[in-house]
């Protein structure tokens, strides 16, 4: 038996794939719900940031500890998780600098809020873990403009 | 949530499928129904997700990408007049976002060594699926050394039922006689692929 006799045609394979794909590379669990969360936001006029992993090869997702950065076009929002008890603490960082207005919101959790100092560090304290979403409002002279995260397990 | 059916109506997408399904949705979606918004978020993250990891995302990547998508889509659901644009412009946009995600990136972790992290470790299985297993396994390697297009095609044309075959020839702006040939192509090379692997099934 060899391959060449084991996948002989174009449909065989194509059927074959099919299934493979679904079984092997299936959206990660909880992404709908995720995205569905996401969508939970009020006014979905947002830009999305990106998660900017530092050490790519590591390829984990979960964050316990550590510092998280997201960015878009201009802004940077960095966060550093503590953990404390049965949630976080979140101390975080908007380049370029601003008084804008942050919130963190947490599935099956109430919303907590806080504005960044003029230089632009925040900090939230006893934040619930689970799937979490940043949103920075950005107040300025000439635009006004509400930047996102994805929604994250932290 | 329950699937009882209770006082309120079954939602006006109820039994409906591909466009008729996507057109009911976004017309309630425009009204602000959020159910509509999910029905859709269910019925076509599949096909987001596909898109990114056809275009050689890591799958943590290909996550954000799809977040970002469908924050875009609702965003400017009232640009999209037809329905029957949903899934072109989902694939269209999921492909911009991906190339961009993409392109700051080191060249993607190979599929094969992900393939580990996805297929749960089980107690010892049965001897025919230890072989049907080690199989797929073959399948799956040949299938990652393809050239990022022919995954990318591949992928989007096993979607049956979720994507039409115009449909992927625009979004991949490739001539509609073409895709069939083209595919071909890719199977035969993935074919190639195994026998160079060797051994036996």
């Amino acid at each position: 038996m060899n391959e060449g006799s084991t996948f002989p045609d174009d449909q065989t394979l194509l059927v074959e794939l099919d299934r493979l794909v679904h079984e092997l590379d299936p959206p990660p669990e909880g992404l709908v719900e995720r995205v569905r969360f996401a969508l939970e936001l009020e006014n979905l006029d947002v830009e999305v940031a990106r998660w900017e992993r530092a050490d790519e090869l590591a390829g984990v997702r979960s964050v316990a500890q550590g510092t998280i950065t997201f960015t878009v076009s201009d802004l940077t929002v960095m966060i550093n998780l503590t953990k404390v008890g049965r949630g976080h603490r979140i101390d975080g960082w908007l380049v370029p600098e601003g008084e804008y207005g942050v919130e963190v919101r947490v599935a099956g959790h109430d919303s907590v809020s806080t504005v960044a100092d003029d230089g632009g560090r925040f900090v939230l304290h006893d934040v619930p873990r689970g799937t979490t979403q940043i949103v920075v409002y950005i107040d300025g002279n000439s635009c006004r403009r509400t930047v996102v995260t994805p929604a994250v397990v932290l | 949530m329950t699937d009882a059916r209770t006082a309120e109506a079954d939602p006006p997408w109820e039994g409906l499928h591909g466009h008729e399904l996507y057109a009911a949705c976004m017309h309630e979606a425009r009204a602000g129904n959020r159910l509509a918004m999910n029905r859709l978020v269910t019925e076509l993250t599949p096909l987001v997700w596909q898109v990114a990891r056809g275009n050689g995302l890591d799958r943590h990547t290909a996550e954000d990408v799809v977040q970002t998508v469908w924050l875009a889509l609702f965003r400017h659901l009232d640009r999209l007049a037809d329905p029957r644009a949903l899934a072109a412009w989902l694939i269209t946009t999921a492909r911009r976002e991906s190339q961009r995600a993409g392109g700051r990136k080191p060249p993607p972790v190979p599929l094969t060594d992900e393939l580990a992290e996805t297929v749960p470790s089980t107690q010892p299985a049965p001897e025919a699926e230890v072989l049907r297993a080690e199989r797929d396994r073959r399948l799956w390697a040949a299938f990652a050394q393809l050239p990022q297009r022919c995954q990318e095609l591949l992928r989007l044309t096993v979607l049956a039922g979720r994507v039409e075959y115009r449909l992927v020839a625009d979004v991949l702006r490739m001539p509609h006689g073409s895709i069939g040939p083209t595919r071909g192509r890719c199977l035969q090379r993935m074919r190639g692929l195994l026998d160079a692997q060797g051994g036996s099934a």
